[in-house]
């Protein structure tokens, strides 16, 4: 009788203990990828070889303002390349900066932001995610993304996503009255923060930093000095952290 | 390596796109790595008499790269266009090919991948001007990443005139995909329930048709997001029944709900769903979403049952009495053999059943939609099930007392109590395969619950149907002093057996009259006459044995070989609702119709004309025109423009048109003809008919002239 019950505890131990272990070896033999050096803005790299090149196609989101799109604070981004990207954050060289692009409308924007939002909890202190907004699509995307960042100003931009995740955006007062409350924030701030011009001023300054960097579309993301668009699979995005942290990626900046 | 790939699909596209962009009826080609889009028009020019055109929107969305459907689901933009620079361009309908459905990161979206064409129908301000459609389109593409794609095509047709065979054959493809209208969808019934708190839909439709897999893709009004589909059909597929979770609720948006149903890449419809007041029950209750043992007891007892009964169905009852008179023919076994062969009989019952539930369980497993009842759509199944029905049914009018019994009955219906059990095992197992084709009426209830439901409801619900079926067996195997009430073997048996022989006859009949709906009439006389051959070839007393059995076979063979290939290519589609009858184009055949005092409606159409499509849809094959169309000493002519035709083109040029639609009538009082307008209205086509037909169609105008 005692002895199954010790073979039992063995057993749990055993499949307990192996799951860090899985989870090291995997870390351990995940490959990186080849890099490419970027030509233009200098210091920062991208994954080789993916879906797309990012030959500085020009950026153009629909529904945006063509002549808007001229008076991007292009120039002040290029000054400060790496707090346009991660903001006032970026002087503990240990924190390695995610800056984070989406779009409401884009699908694969959500499963990004759950995995970061995800990363940046189980790695605390290790990596520091800034979110930034592209709505590429129009009206709702624009809305969406102005709540996204209001939200993000009460550090609740993951939870507003993840409340967003099956359900369209629709900006009238009820719906943000709900979703705030669901969501826990204050919902006058968010109205307030939803039509300030700080908000409006930090989706120009994504739309420039998209422009620099050539994005042609959502979600996109920058870790460190690496560039990536499109999936990457969590256990190349942690081996990326490391390295970035090893390899200063402050030397970018 | 990716540049090798690169340069293929530009090969690729190049040999697609070169042919068509050689003449005027597709625009230059906007190219980006994730779509090739162009615009593409049937006519290569505009014939100056036509003031409408058909004309397309051709996306071709490399590997990976999805767009999306008017409603794109939970997230995703539909695209869209601008037409405001056109020339010469009065309106343009925007045509919507059924979508697919994406499950992708547990987001739910519906659009396209690979090639869509968005059916355009085009009606220009002047017939004879040249004309430009300035297309300024906006579209979300998505794969792992989502691209806006913003981008104009520009097509200038001028005058002239010619069809572009490629761009018309796209056209009508995918014309043919834009989902038919309630009418023509066969849909008899259709009803939505949304309840108070906003929190599911549920949807009951019935068709005419039968439905396979069908998808559903309701649209509540802008903004409001519906999860996965539980869809559940019923009344022999006949009973489309959904229950999807509303995700997002907005009081505000709601509209009639519209419901979009497609079923494979050939049927789809749209159908505007009236409001239903109370909830709409589903056809079956399906386990996965509430286990609830009491429902599950009560199922497993109704397949018992089931199976019971089917021992006395006429497929089944001839071999439980072969198996029994066996016994009671050889009443000296001795009782333990008895029991043993008994139970041998009833796992041979039991292992078909588990067999056939591993096999639909492994079906459902790799996601196929698999349905009882489905087998009966098979021509080769059920001339199989014929042509053993027949060989059985023979076998008890005596046409042929099988010259070598001892080896084939006995292993087909075991005598029992030799060395080993094999032979009633297979008996069991023989019933068993008999009992399927009697078993959709009576089972279609707990079979549908466990094909929808897990692994475990499969299972049971096999597992007492086969009790059911081999609970003769199992009864004669507990008490094998039964058998000595059975009645002694004598005369009575002959009639006992023409009455069997009767019983398999008839469902054999059943199933000839299954297989002519399903195959066709030359599917029917093939396997009635090749195995009506075979049982004449073993029928034949004298015949030696070494030709009788190899004729048998191959005729028996050739039944199943040629009988479901001989399947008519009937397009199921065009079977739903009776088309009207139209009598092929023949201009010589105008006059001699007319002169003999009938009325001829002439209609000029194409596959690819979307004009054409439409005037068939609101007026043609609707009611008045429809029936005034198919009345006595009215002819409804057709001339099919889908492949370019000499005749049509002059007939056509006699009446100084180059372009389709053309409908003209012709009659007594107007042999010359009256051409009608592009656009018809049913006002229209009623008053021409009668202004061309006599004094006998036209009461009403006769006083008048």
């Amino acid at each position: 009788m005692n002895r199954r019950y010790l073979l039992f505890g063995f057993g749990a131990a055993a499949i307990g203990g192996s799951l860090p272990l899985v989870r090291w070896f995997r870390h351990r033999f995940t490959p990186l990828p080849e890099f490419e050096m970027l030509a233009d803005p200098k210091g920062f790299r991208k994954i080789a070889g993916g879906e797309f090149s990012l030959s500085g196609n020009v950026f153009s989101g629909i529904g945006e303002d063509r002549k808007a799109a001229h008076e991007l604070p292009l120039d002040a981004v290029r000054r400060n390349i790496c707090g346009s990207l991660f903001g006032s954050s970026s002087g503990n060289t240990d924190v390695v900066p995610i800056a984070s692009f989406s779009d409401f409308y884009c699908p694969f924007c959500r499963v990004q932001t759950k995995r970061l939002g995800e990363l940046e909890r189980e790695l605390n202190g290790e990596v520091q995610v800034t979110w930034h907004e592209l709505p590429l699509l129009g009206d709702a995307s624009l809305l969406a993304a102005r709540a996204a960042l209001a939200a993000d100003r009460q550090n609740a931009y993951v939870q507003f996503q993840e409340r967003l995740l099956s359900s369209p955006f629709r900006a009238n007062d009820a719906y943000l009255a709900a979703l705030s409350e669901a969501i826990g924030v204050n919902h006058d701030r968010l109205i307030s923060d939803m039509n300030s011009p700080e908000v409006t001023q930090q989706i120009r300054e994504s739309a420039a930093l998209a422009k620099t960097f050539g994005f042609v579309g959502t979600p996109a993301m920058v870790v460190g000095r690496t560039v990536i668009q499109g999936e990457v699979s969590d256990a190349v995005l942690r081996k990326l952290v490391d390295l970035e942290r090893t390899e200063n990626w402050i030397d970018a900046c | 390596m990716l540049g090798l790939r690169k340069f293929i699909s530009v090969l690729l596209l190049a040999v697609f796109f070169i042919p068509q962009s050689a003449n005027a009826a597709s625009s230059e080609e906007h190219r980006s790595t994730p779509i090739t889009a162009r615009l593409i028009t049937a006519q290569d020019g505009i014939p100056g008499d036509t003031r409408s055109l058909s004309a397309g929107l051709h996306l071709r969305l490399n590997e990976k790269w999805k767009t999306y459907w008017r409603s794109p689901g939970e997230v995703g933009i539909p695209p869209s266009v601008d037409w405001s620079g056109s020339e010469n361009v009065k309106d343009i309908e925007f045509l919507w090919p059924a979508p697919t459905r994406f499950t992708a990161f547990g987001i739910e979206n519906f659009g396209y991948t690979g090639d869509v064409v968005f059916p355009l129908r085009v009606s220009l301000e002047d017939s004879r001007g040249p004309a430009t459609l300035r297309a300024q389109v906006k579209l979300l593409v998505c794969s792992d990443i989502c691209v806006p794609e913003e981008f104009a095509l520009d097509l200038t047709l001028e005058r002239g005139t010619g069809i572009d065979q490629g761009a018309a054959n796209l056209i009508s493809t995918y014309a043919d995909r834009v989902p038919d209208d309630a009418d023509a969808g066969g849909v008899r019934v259709a009803e939505a329930f949304i309840d108070d708190d906003l929190e599911e839909l549920l949807v009951s439709i019935r068709v005419d048709a039968p439905l396979q897999a069908p998808d559903v893709f309701p649209e509540l009004g802008a903004g409001i997001a519906l999860g996965k589909p539980d869809i559940r059909l019923g009344e022999q597929n006949r009973l489309l029944w959904a229950r999807l979770p509303i995700l997002s609720a907005d009081p505000g948006a709601l509209e009639a709900p519209r419901i979009t149903v497609t079923d494979g890449a050939d049927r789809s419809f749209t159908v505007l769903a009236d409001r239903a007041t109370q909830e709409l029950p589903p056809p079956f209750l399906r386990a996965a979403t509430k286990p609830d043992v009491l429902e599950m007891v009560w199922i497993a007892a109704i397949a018992l049952l089931g199976g019971l009964v089917l021992n006395v169905m006429p497929c089944v009852l001839p071999v439980l009495s072969i198996k029994l008179s066996s016994l009671v023919r050889h009443s000296d076994i001795p009782r333990s053999c008895v029991r043993t062969g008994f139970l041998a009989s009833a796992a041979g019952a039991m292992v078909f059943m588990w067999g056939l539930a591993l096999v639909l369980w492994g079906l459902q497993r790799l996601g196929m939609s698999v349905g009882w009842g489905l087998q009966f759509q098979n021509p080769l199944f059920i001339s199989i099930m014929i042509v053993v029905l027949l060989i059985f049914s023979a076998n008890l009018f005596g046409t042929f007392e099988i010259s070598l019994p001892s080896s084939l009955q006995t292993r087909l219906a075991g005598a029992g109590g030799r060395e080993g059990y094999s032979a009633d095992f297979f008996t069991g197992m023989f019933g068993a395969v008999m009992a399927t084709p009697c078993s959709a009426p009576f089972l279609g209830t707990a079979v549908a619950f466990a094909l929808a439901g897990r692994g475990i409801d499969i299972l049971v619900v096999f597992t007492a149907l086969g009790l059911g079926l081999s609970a003769p067996y199992l009864a004669v195997a507990a008490f094998p002093g039964i058998i000595t009430f059975m009645p002694r073997p004598g005369r009575w048996m002959l009639a006992v057996k023409l009455g069997m022989g009767v019983l398999l006859l008839t469902t054999a009949l059943w199933l000839f009259w299954v297989l002519a709906g399903v195959a066709g009439m030359r599917a029917v006389w093939a396997v009635a006459v090749f195995s009506g051959a075979g049982i004449l070839v073993v029928s034949i007393p004298d015949l030696r044995l070494q030709y009788k059995w190899p004729l048998a076979a191959a005729s028996f063979v050739l039944a199943l070989a040629v009988g479901p290939n001989a399947q008519q290519p009937a397009a199921p589609q065009d079977a739903k609702k009776a088309a009207l009858s139209w009598v092929p184009f023949d201009r010589g055949e105008i006059a001699r119709r007319v002169s003999a005092g009938e009325v001829v409606f002439v209609d000029v159409t194409a596959d690819w004309c979307l004009t054409c499509k439409a005037n068939k849809a609101l007026v043609i094959e609707r009611e008045t025109v429809r029936g005034a169309l198919e009345a006595e000493g009215v002819t409804a002519m057709q001339a099919d423009w889908t492949r370019p035709d000499e005749r049509i083109a002059r007939y056509l040029e006699s009446y100084g048109r180059y372009g389709i639609p053309f409908n003209a009538v012709y009659g007594p009082a107007a042999p010359n003809g009256i051409v009608l307008s592009e656009l018809l209205t049913s006002t229209d086509v009623m008053d021409a008919l009668a202004r061309a037909g006599t004094a006998a169609l036209a009461h009403g105008n006769a006083g008048q002239d």
